[in-house]
């Protein structure tokens, strides 16, 4: 191996502040999710439930057209429960967890593992930097799948319907997409990199995000079934997103308990991940 | 002054690291030695403003320590003395990200790594993935993300280390290649004192969180004291003890050399005055070529 091919040079430029610090570590971090087998798939897999409903908006809007001349009740029709069943949907839940599982188990505990955490915090970034940019990596994968299609449905049923009379009559519709897609993704991503931050071993890391969501859910049915009572449902991580997301979109939650309870237990996670994680990044262990 | 630190304090809970450093030093290469636990590493943690210390003030490239942290880590390089790497990336793109992250723009990021891995010897391996590097081209790697944005600093925490000593020698002479540069200084801490003697001109030695020596080395070795080495035939018991009220340390070798460090003030002639005093034959008395080793034996103990 020979060294000093070249001698030492300096470089010419001038370093500056960045307007975004964490803009590169996304960047990276949504990089190096594609690289990982089976992501792309994975990733591909979960848009099937956007494009099955925009597929649904054309066709209830057709079907609309020729509603004079067919009996019956209507058999698709685009409104917030549309919406929400959409967002609800126990596919795309999965799928996004599925993706945590994949693009965010290692996120922090890969730097943990192998000591990349001193490198970064070597340079001029703080410790938020850091987590927005390892954070906007989920972001990006969840809004994509939450945010980007609610908002696509609207714009289709506008397009298909020719008249804005849809927003008209739901005007809140936007508000109650942005939010919930907010809520959903905030979730997930606090929920992976708080686990994330756990441990230096990403299966552990894949294992717990996976375990844990499901196991509220099973503990959930467990009580349920026996006991009768709807206030089980706050044990299941899924649920009180559902039981949430109902209040967005101003529909009867799934099960009579207040959302309010499910939201608080929602933002309780999203607060103890924010602990969590502002005591286990850090550029050097200390050991007291 | 590169680095001016006053007073700083450091305790891991109830255990102190650091108990007043007094530090300022000067441009040129230096070395940052001490026995395990002197406070090496958390004086260096403190430097790039990893831990904050409990007391004291210091400044590092002219900025506060306490308050210009992200200024300090822009114009400075650290290379770590554990393995860093992100899994997954090949050499290029990790150098680059990092000097991205400090500051440069993406595309000069990436042309500089390009250059600074040649420089490292890593040019030909630049597109392997990390995981697949030896021990010695982790080391070179961590090297080269630590002078791609072109740091006025240059902060080595063991950087010979887990080497074999082909590999050593070529990182050595990196750093003397680099530190020869008169705008950039560097800050290595290393166990190996012949590695710190080869490349740096001044040296700091802390022991037990104090700084127990620091300036130029050829100034430490020269003034400090002269090392003498003799033979003697009796009890040597109390003539060492003697010697030693008289301010000498005197270190005995497995083969019964006895190794005097005298005092620069003090007449040599005392030392024969005293073995006829306590009827000690002289055998072997040879003016000894001082080295890091003994400066550092001096002031932090052969067991050090």
């Amino acid at each position: 191996m020979t060294i000093r091919e070249k001698g030492y040079t300096h470089w010419e430029g001038e370093l500056r502040a960045r307007r975004l610090a964490w803009w590169p570590i996304t960047r990276l971090g949504i990089r190096l999710a594609f690289k990982k087998k089976y992501f792309k798939f994975i990733y591909a897999g979960a848009f099937g439930p956007a494009f099955a409903f925009i597929v649904g908006i054309y066709i209830a809007e057709r079907v609309e057209d020729f509603q004079s001349m067919l009996r019956g009740p209507r058999v698709l029709e685009v409104n917030p429960k549309y919406f929400l069943t959409y967002f609800n949907s126990d596919f795309l839940l999965f799928m996004m967890l599925m993706i945590m599982l994949v693009s965010g188990a290692g996120l922090i505990s890969d730097d943990l593992k192998y000591n990349a955490l001193q490198l970064y915090f070597a340079r001029p970034l703080a410790k938020k930097d850091y987590l927005m940019g390892k954070m906007a990596v989920l972001v990006f994968f969840l809004l994509s799948l939450t945010l980007v299609p609610g908002l696509l449905f609207i714009v289709f049923k506008l397009l298909f319907a020719g008249s804005f009379s849809f927003l008209a009559t739901y005007p809140w519709l936007p508000t109650a997409v942005v939010a919930s897609s907010l809520l959903t993704t905030a979730f997930f991503c606090l929920y992976t990199l708080l686990l994330s931050s756990l441990s230096r071993n990403r299966r552990y890391v894949s294992i717990l995000i996976f375990a844990i969501y499901v196991a509220s859910d099973i503990f959930f049915g467990f009580f349920y079934e026996n006991f009768r009572k709807p206030g089980f449902v706050l044990l299941s991580l899924k649920r009180n997103l559902q039981q949430t997301g109902a209040f967005f979109f101003q529909q009867k939650p799934p099960y009579p308990v207040s959302w309010l309870y499910s939201f608080l237990i929602l933002v309780g996670i999203c607060l103890v991940a924010v602990l969590v994680l502002r005591r286990k990044v850090r550029g050097v262990e200390v050991v007291r | 002054m590169i680095i001016e630190l006053k007073n700083i304090h450091f305790s891991y809970g109830q255990t102190p690291a650091l108990r007043g450093i007094d530090l300022s030093l000067e441009e040129g290469a230096t070395g940052l030695l001490g026995p395990n636990g002197a406070g090496k590493s958390t004086l260096l943690r403190i430097l790039l403003g990893f831990l904050p210390p409990q007391q004291g003030e210091g400044r590092v490239l002219g900025f506060d320590i306490k308050q210009e942290q992200p200024s300090i880590r822009r114009y400075v390089g650290y290379m770590p003395e554990d393995d860093c790497l992100i899994p997954g990336l090949d050499a290029v793109t990790f150098t680059a990200h990092f000097g991205e992250l400090s500051g440069m723009p993406r595309q000069e990021a990436m042309k500089r790594a390009h250059e600074v891995l040649f420089y490292v010897g890593l040019g030909e391996s630049r597109y392997r993935l990390l995981e697949t590097y030896s021990a010695g081209m982790r080391q070179r790697l961590k090297l080269a993300q630590a002078i791609v944005h072109d740091p006025k600093l240059l902060f080595l925490d063991e950087p010979t280390s887990n080497l074999d000593p082909q590999g050593r020698q070529e990182i050595l002479e990196l750093i003397q290649d680099i530190s020869s540069r008169k705008d950039i200084q560097v800050l290595i801490s290393s166990h190996i004192l012949s590695d710190i003697e080869s490349v740096c001109s001044s040296v700091v030695i802390l022991n037990k969180g104090l700084v127990v020596t620091q300036g130029k080395l050829s100034e430490l070795k020269r003034l400090d004291f002269r090392l003498y080495e003799l033979k003697i035939k009796g009890d040597g018991e109390g003539f060492k003890m003697r010697l030693g009220e008289l301010g000498c340390k005197v270190e005995e070798t497995e083969d019964k050399l006895l190794r005097l460090f005298v005092p620069s003030d003090m007449d040599i002639l005392e030392v024969f005055r005293i073995a006829a005093e306590e009827k000690i034959q002289v055998r072997h008395f040879v003016r000894s070529q001082t080295s890091l080793e003994d400066l550092f034996a001096k002031v932090v103990g052969a067991d050090g």
